[in-house]
C-alpha cells in the first residue's frame, strides 16, 4: 500500500513496485484515507510519506499500527524534518528511506520491511542515537527511560557512520543477523517507551477508561 | 490574505486594533452630555440674575444642538470627519464662552457664578486630545483657557485652577490616545508578521511536496530509461538534494546569544555522496566554534574527494555526548598507509590533516584517526561541550 499526497509520485512508485513483482493493494492520498483503507486491504507493508498535505503521516502510522499490528510501515519521505522522522519511528514505523533512493533500494527495503528487518539509513541511526542520548540526559522524573546496551550503541554508531550490516558484522566478529537484531532492539525500545508514555499521559489526563 | 487582527488578539485584551480609540470617543460623548445637563441646571439656577436671560436660553439651545451634532458625528459618521470636527468643536466652545459678558453680570462673576459654557467646553479639549494626541490636547486647552479668561475678563485663582484642569485633561487624554494607537499598531504588525510567517511555511511545504517529488521522480526514471536520460536523472538528483538542504537548513542561523546549531550547519554539507547524521534536536555551540568545526569537516570531506575519488561516498556523524561533541568523518576508501602522514609532513607539506588537528586543538579538543587497509579512513574530532 502506497500513501503519498503527490499523484505523480504515488502512481510512479506503485508502477515501479508492480513491475518488480510486488503487489500494490491500495494507494491513499492522505492520513484519513490511509487509516480507512488499510483495514480493508490488510497490506503487509505500507509505504508512507510523512508530508501528506494537511494531514501528517505520523497520525496515519498511529492509526494503522493500532488497527493492524501485523502491518509494517516503511517511511519514504522527502521530508527533511528530522523530528517528524523520529516521531514516525516512535509511532511504529520500522524503516526510513529518502525519496532519492533508487528503485532497487526501494524494492529491497520493502522486502526487508516485510520480513520485519528494520531499514536503517545512517541518517536514521544518527537520529535514534541522538534521541537516546537526549532521553538519558533529560532531567529526572522520567521513569523507565530506555537505555541502549554498550553493544547496541556501538552498532548504532557504526550504522550512522555508513557501515553496512555486513561490514559491522566483520568488525565486531558477529553475524549480520545479530547486527540487525541489535538495530531492531534499539527501535523497539524506543517504540515501547513511546507507547508507555502515551498510556501514562492518558491516565494522567483521565482518558484511560 | 492577512488575517483580521482581532481574531489574534487575546480574549482579555481590550484593544480593538482596527479602532483602538473608539472607547475614548464614546467616553467623550458621554462626558459632553453629562456636562451639558450640569451646565443647564446651573444656568437655570442663576437665570433670573442674568443680564439677558433670553440670551442665556439661546446660548444653551446652541449648546444642546451642538452636543447632539457632536454625538451624531462621533458615534455614527465615518471616522475621517472626527479630526476636523474636533477643531470646529474647540472654535464653537470658545465662541460660546465669549458670549459670557453679554449674559452674565460682573456681580455674578464676582460671586463665582460660572461663565457661559463653563465645564461643558472642556469636552472640546478632550476631543482635540483624542484626535491629535498630546499636542492637540495642549492646543485645545490653550484656546479654551484663553476664551475662559477673555470671556470673564479676569484671571483669579478660580480661572487658574480651571486652566490647570484643562491642561491636565488635554495632556492625559492625549497621552492615552497616543499609547492606545501605538499599542494597536504593534498588535496589528505582530498579527501581520504571524500571518506572513505562516504563509512562508505554507509555501515551503508546497515546494517541498511538489518540486522535490518531481525531481526525485525524474532522477529515478532517468536512471531506468538509460541513455541521455541518465544524465538528466543525475542532474535532477543533485538539484533535489540541494533544494532539500536549502529548505531544511534555515535553522542554522546564529541566534541572539551567539549560539549556532552544529547539527543544522553540518547537515548543509549533505550531497549525493555525503551523508550527514545528527540528532533531531539542535546542538547549540558558540557560533565561532561551529564555524571552525564546519571548516574542519569540509577539509576532511575535501580529503576524501582528493584521495579516494570525487564520487567516493563519505559519512559524517554528529553526536552530543555528556561532556563533549564528537564528529566523525568516514570513508570506505583504501585507508591511509602507516607513516604516510608523517612522510607528508617531513616533505614540508603542511598537510590538510595537520591544519585540521591544529584547528580542533585550538578549540581545546582532540583528534583521532582510525584507518587501515580495507577499513577506510575515519577522523574523529572531539571538542568540549555537550549537555553537562
Amino acid at each position: 500500500m502506497v500513501v503519498d499526497d503527490h499523484p505523480i509520485w504515488r502512481e510512479g512508485v506503485a508502477r515501479d513496485l508492480g513491475e518488480r513483482g510486488l503487489e500494490v493493494v491500495a494507494t491513499a492520498p492522505d492520513a484519513k484515507a490511509a487509516v480507512r483503507i488499510a483495514p480493508a486491504v490488510r497490506p503487509q507493508v505500507v509505504l508512507m510519506d510523512l508530508n501528506l498535505g494537511e494531514t501528517s503521516g505520523v497520525e496515519a502510522i498511529t492509526g494503522i499500527v493500532g488497527a493492524l499490528p501485523q502491518t509494517r510501515i516503511l517511511v519514504l519521505s522527502a521530508s527533511g524534518e528530522h523530528a517528524d522522522v523520529l516521531e514516525a519511528l516512535k509511532a511504529g514505523a520500522t524503516g526510513y528511506l529518502v525519496k532519492s533512493a533508487s528503485v532497487d533500494e526501494l524494492v529491497d527495503a520493502v522486502h526487508r520491511t516485510a520480513e520485519g528487518t528494520p531499514v536503517f539509513t545512517p541518517g536514521l541511526a544518527g537520529l535514534v542515537l541522538g534521541e537516546y542520548r537526549r532521553l538519558a540526559q533529560s532531567p529526572g522524573g522520567e521513569p523507565a527511560v530506555p537505555a541502549l546496551t554498550d553493544r547496541e550503541t556501538e552498532v548504532l554508531r557504526l550504522v550512522a557512520k555508513g557501515l553496512t550490516a555486513k561490514q559491522i558484522g566483520e568488525r565486531l566478529v558477529v553475524s549480520h543477523r545479530t547486527v540487525e537484531s541489535h538495530v531492531q532492539n534499539t527501535l523497539r525500545k524506543l517504540q515501547l517507551h513511546n507507547r508507555s508514555q502515551l498510556v501514562r499521559y492518558a491516565i494522567e489526563q483521565g482518558l484511560a477508561e | 490574505m492577512l488575517q483580521r487582527a482581532p481574531s489574534l488578539t487575546p480574549a482579555g485584551t481590550l484593544i480593538d486594533v482596527d479602532h483602538p480609540l473608539e472607547p475614548l470617543w464614546r467616553g467623550a460623548v458621554v462626558y459632553r452630555v453629562l456636562t451639558l445637563l450640569t451646565v443647564i441646571g446651573v444656568s437655570a439656577f442663576h437665570m433670573r440674575e442674568y443680564a439677558s436671560p433670553v440670551g442665556a436660553v439661546v446660548v444653551l439651545a446652541v449648546m444642546v444642538v451642538w452636543t447632539a451634532v457632536q454625538a451624531r458625528v462621533v458615534l455614527s459618521t465615518g471616522r475621517d470627519v472626527r479630526a476636523p470636527f474636533a477643531v470646529a468643536d474647540v472654535v464653537v466652545s470658545a465662541g460660546i464662552m465669549l458670549t459670557t459678558p453679554l449674559i452674565v453680570t460682573a456681580a455674578q462673576l464676582d460671586a463665582s457664578v460660572p461663565g457661559m459654557g463653563s465645564i461643558w467646553t472642556s469636552g472640546a479639549v478632550l476631543s482635540c486630545a483624542i484626535a491629535f494626541r498630546v499636542p492637540g490636547g495642549l492646543a485645545g486647552a490653550a484656546v479654551i483657557s484663553a476664551a475662559l479668561v477673555l470671556g470673564k475678563s479676569r484671571a483669579t485663582l478660580t480661572e487658574l485652577s480651571d486652566i490647570q484642569v484643562l491642561v491636565l485633561a488635554g495632556l492625559t487624554v492625549g497621552f492615552a490616545s497616543l499609547v492606545l494607537s501605538r499599542a494597536a499598531e504593534r498588535l496589528r504588525r505582530a498579527a501581520a508578521e504571524e500571518a506572513a510567517t505562516a504563509e512562508r511555511e505554507r509555501l515551503a511545504r508546497a515546494v517541498h511536496d511538489g518540486v522535490l517529488q518531481v525531481l526525485a521522480h525524474v532522477k529515478r526514471r532517468g536512471a531506468e530509461l538509460g541513455g541521455g536520460a541518465v544524465e538528466l536523472g543525475v542532474l535532477a538528483g543533485e538539484q533535489e538534494v540541494a533544494l532539500r538542504t536549502l529548505l531544511t537548513s534555515g535553522d542554522a542561523e546564529i541566534d541572539e546569544s551567539g549560539q549556532r546549531d552544529l547539527a543544522a550547519t553540518l547537515r548543509a554539507l549533505s550531497s549525493a555522496r555525503v551523508t550527514v547524521s545528527a540528532p533531531a534536536h539542535s546542538v547549540e555551540l558558540p557560533a565561532a566554534t561551529v564555524g571552525e568545526l564546519d571548516a574542519v569537516v569540509r577539509a576532511a570531506l575535501g580529503n576524501v574527494e582528493r584521495h579516494v575519488g570525487p564520487e567516493a561516498p563519505a559519512w559524517v556523524l554528529v553526536e552530543q555526548l555528556d561532556d563533549a561533541i564528537e564528529i566523525s568523518v568516514r570513508d570506505d576508501g583504501p585507508g591511509i598507509p602507516a607513516g604516510r602522514l608523517a612522510e607528508a609532513e617531513t616533505e614540508g607539506r603542511i598537510g590538510v590533516a595537520r591544519s585540521m588537528v591544529g584547528r580542533v586543538a585550538d578549540l581545546g579538543g582532540s583528534v583521532e584517526l582510525e584507518t587501515g587497509p580495507g577499513r577506510g579512513t575515519e577522523w574523529i574530532f572531539r571538542v568540549p561541550g555537550g549537555t553537562a
